[in-house]
């Protein structure tokens, strides 16, 4: 992991230090709530339906276990307990008074974590693949990258009043588990033929109203250029975004108006930065640099390859067991070595939230299983990264006890969810109630195994936290006329390779539904796909493709009662 | 950083009753409108002081060929949140080695400070309502950054050992951390 600087440490200090000043002014009443707004969500903090939220940076998802004890502590001594993880790899609370906000932002200082640019209109956090520098099909570690991204991203002065918010995510598997093609800029990892690294960017991917896949627009730019890359893109987008409507201000709209004149500013922009910039040249980054910074990012003393190490399975293993390796164990960069997910979904809890109590026992797991490393999931889930072959079943066993042992990841109720109209002032509708009744209409484990593979998504209105737009099944929440509806659509696509390597927005399959028609909406649906796929190993997305939406239609809208009479 | 105190400001705009004169008679400290400054500029004395207010949403890349001609150049932030002018202040230091004033007018708030000097503002005047003091205060909060700037040209990976903060006065985070 990466472990700060003197110079990271002072800086996220002072960064504190600097929001206990803005606070200050702001409860002084000499700044405004209007102008404190924009700075106060440049930190994470947010003014939602009961108290603030503080959207707290992970990193590229990378967290160590005391960085997760003081997570629980602050959930414990200011929250209500428990904190959200969400899809952009982040942690969330959401009742933790204003007034102690610059409190918190001291404690999250002492254990190098921080809000900065978790939200507002800036380059947020940095995401990428929860398994970076483990997975199997790795083809360049992509964590020294992101952290190179981070320091260049990280309060940059030219890019702190964008049109919109600008997200950026980094893949460097053969699989895309960051979703990169619906991000503002996506970036994935690649060897040429000499073997060289460099990166193929995609930019104008996003959700939102108007779900745009990102556009390739270089194939493969060397690895020292990249800041200077990022720079040309971002300052034209700075310069020529719109800035008079809100729902047309990201750069997916920009790109989409410009079409190659947006390509050819940004290959003149470039051009110009290396020749004529004071400085430009002095942003390609050396090799030197990259060494320095991956050498945070190498296996942990005491991990090596156990060769000849076998996954064995006692006799007496129950069921469960060999399910839950299974699903939410992967393969390893390393012999003997596995990756393994906590499912945070569960019934009882909303998809992505950790008590207190929860966070305190998957750092110790952390601590005894994991190298003390942890990673939060673009799907809301924890992953133990380093976890030996031979400890998995003490692993599961423990993690069992602890509520993270559902053998879900993957299947239908590991679904992604916002937290929805329950805690968020812009929802149009709930996330969490709809999640929990899904969850509890498809509870048993062998019917979720004959559904197979599959991606829910929910999102409580049309800003897409809950990522609708790509997933095999999403569910929007809307609003009509005071009350809450949800609009059901089919065959997104993430990237991921159950997705087949795509991404697309799936299309809505006809008028809003009832908040309690949508259990039987999602089941009709998956009886349709069971009852027409062509043998049990076809799954849901290739049904889908396979015989279009109309049988899907027939099903769904066969469900209504109320919207029956609209 | 300068602040601006209107009435000392040497500098004055050539305003009639109805909005910007287009035809004017060459003084100096004209600070000039874009039109303005197009009509006068093939006939503008050489070493008279001359300034152009430039709005944020026109191409700064316009002015370069003026610029050597200029002792002053007002960027313009309509609201405090549209970013538009840190990139031109930033382009005209770093790409076009403007060396005059570049002053940065609107709503130029406390907090913008930081921003405004690592992009190459020098002079700012600030809504009427700010404090310079905690403007001057908003300045010190961090001794060094990431990313190069118009002051300091390398970002902190190409700065040597002892070189990665300036060695400047900055505000103590409290000892609560």
């Amino acid at each position: 992991m990466y472990q700060y600087t003197p110079f990271d440490t002072q800086f996220v200090k002072q960064r504190a230090a600097q929001f206990r000043d803005q606070l200050q002014r702001n409860l002084a009443g000499t700044l405004g709530d209007d102008e404190f707004r924009a700075l106060r969500l440049q930190n994470g903090w947010y003014i939602q339906r009961h108290a603030p939220m503080a959207r707290i940076a992970v990193p590229y998802g990378e967290l160590s276990s005391d960085q997760l004890r003081m997570l629980a502590h602050i959930a414990r001594e200011f929250d209500r307990g428990y904190a959200h993880f969400t899809t952009r790899q982040n942690c969330q609370f959401n009742w933790i008074p204003l007034p102690k906000a610059a409190d918190v932002m001291d404690l999250l200082a002492s254990v190098s974590m921080h809000g900065i640019q978790t939200s507002g209109n800036c380059i947020r956090n940095i995401t990428s693949d929860c398994f970076a520098g483990v997975a199997a099909d790795e083809i360049v570690d992509p964590r020294p990258y992101c952290e190179i991204l981070r320091q260049w991203s990280t309060l940059i002065p030219e890019f702190a009043f964008l049109p919109r918010k600008f997200k950026i995510a980094v893949s460097g598997a053969k699989e895309d588990r960051a979703a990169i093609a619906w991000h503002d800029i996506g970036l994935q990892l690649l060897k040429n033929e000499s073997g060289e690294v460099g990166f193929k960017v995609l930019v104008g991917g996003g959700m939102g109203r108007t779900p745009v896949i990102g556009t390739v627009i270089n194939e493969f730019l060397p690895w020292q250029q990249i800041l200077v890359y990022l720079e040309a893109i971002v300052r034209v987008y700075n310069r020529y975004g719109r800035r008079d409507n809100m729902y047309k201000a990201r750069i997916k709209i920009l790109v989409k108006a410009e079409g190659q004149r947006f390509l050819d500013d940004v290959a003149e922009e470039f051009r110009r930065i290396l020749e004529l910039d004071e400085g430009g040249r002095e942003q390609i980054i050396p090799q030197a640099e990259l060494d320095r910074v991956a050498a945070h990012f190498v296996t942990p003393a005491g991990v090596k390859p156990i060769e000849g190490s076998r996954l064995e399975v006692p006799a007496d293993a129950p069921a469960a067991f060999q399910r839950w390796l299974e699903r939410n164990v992967h393969a390893h960069q390393l012999a003997g070595y596995r990756s393994v997910t906590l499912s945070l979904k569960r019934t009882g809890q909303a998809p992505g939230d950790a008590t207190s109590t929860q966070m305190e026992l998957a750092a110790g797991l952390a601590d005894r299983y994991s190298q003390g490393e942890l990673r939060v999931s673009h799907d809301q889930n924890l992953v133990l990264p380093w976890v030996r072959e031979s400890d998995l079943y003490a692993l599961w066993q423990a993690a069992r006890g602890a509520s993270f042992a559902t053998p879900n990841i993957g299947l239908l109720t590991d679904m992604i969810a916002c937290p929805g109209g329950d805690f968020c002032a812009l929802a149009n509708a709930r996330s969490i109630p709809i999640a929990a009744a899904i969850t509890e209409r498809f509870d048993d484990i062998d019917e979720l195994y004959d559904i197979g593979d599959i991606d829910l998504h929910i999102s409580g209105c049309i800003n897409s936290c809950g990522h609708h737009h790509s997933g095999h099944i999403g569910i929007l929440g809307v609003d009509k006329d005071g009350s809450e509806w949800y609009q059901v659509t089919l065959g997104g696509l993430d990237g991921s390779a159950i997705s087949g390597h795509q991404s697309t927005p799936g299309k809505v399959i006809g008028p809003s539904f009832a908040a309690d028609e949508v259990p039987d909406v999602i089941e009709a649906v998956l009886d349709t796909y069971r009852t027409q796929r062509s043998s049990a190993a076809e799954r849901f997305i290739d049904t889908v493709t396979r015989i279009g939406l109309d049988p899907f239609k027939a099903a769904a809208n066969a469900q209504r009662r109320s919207t029956a009479k609209a | 950083m300068k602040f601006i105190d209107p009435a000392r400001d040497p500098w004055r705009t050539i305003t009639g009753e109805d909005g910007p004169m287009v035809t004017l008679t060459p003084a100096p400290h004209s600070l000039l409108t874009l039109a303005q400054w197009h009509s006068v500029r093939s006939t503008w004395p050489a070493g008279m002081p001359v300034g152009v207010q430039f709005p944020n949403d026109a191409d700064i890349e316009e002015l370069a060929e003026d610029l050597p001609r200029l002792a002053l150049v007002a960027l313009h932030f309509p609201k405090w949140v549209d970013g538009r002018a840190y990139s031109q202040a930033r382009l005209l230091r770093a790409r076009y080695r403007f060396r005059g004033e570049v002053r940065a007018t609107g709503e130029v708030l406390v907090d913008m400070m930081p921003l405004l000097e690592r992009t190459g503002v020098d002079a700012v005047a600030l809504r009427a309502d700010q404090s310079v003091e905690a403007a001057e205060r908003a300045l010190h909060f961090f001794p060094g950054h990431y990313q190069a700037d118009v002051h300091e040209k390398r970002p902190l990976f190409k700065r040597p050992p002892g070189q990665e903060t300036a060695p400047v006065e900055f505000n103590q985070a409290g000892s609560a951390i």
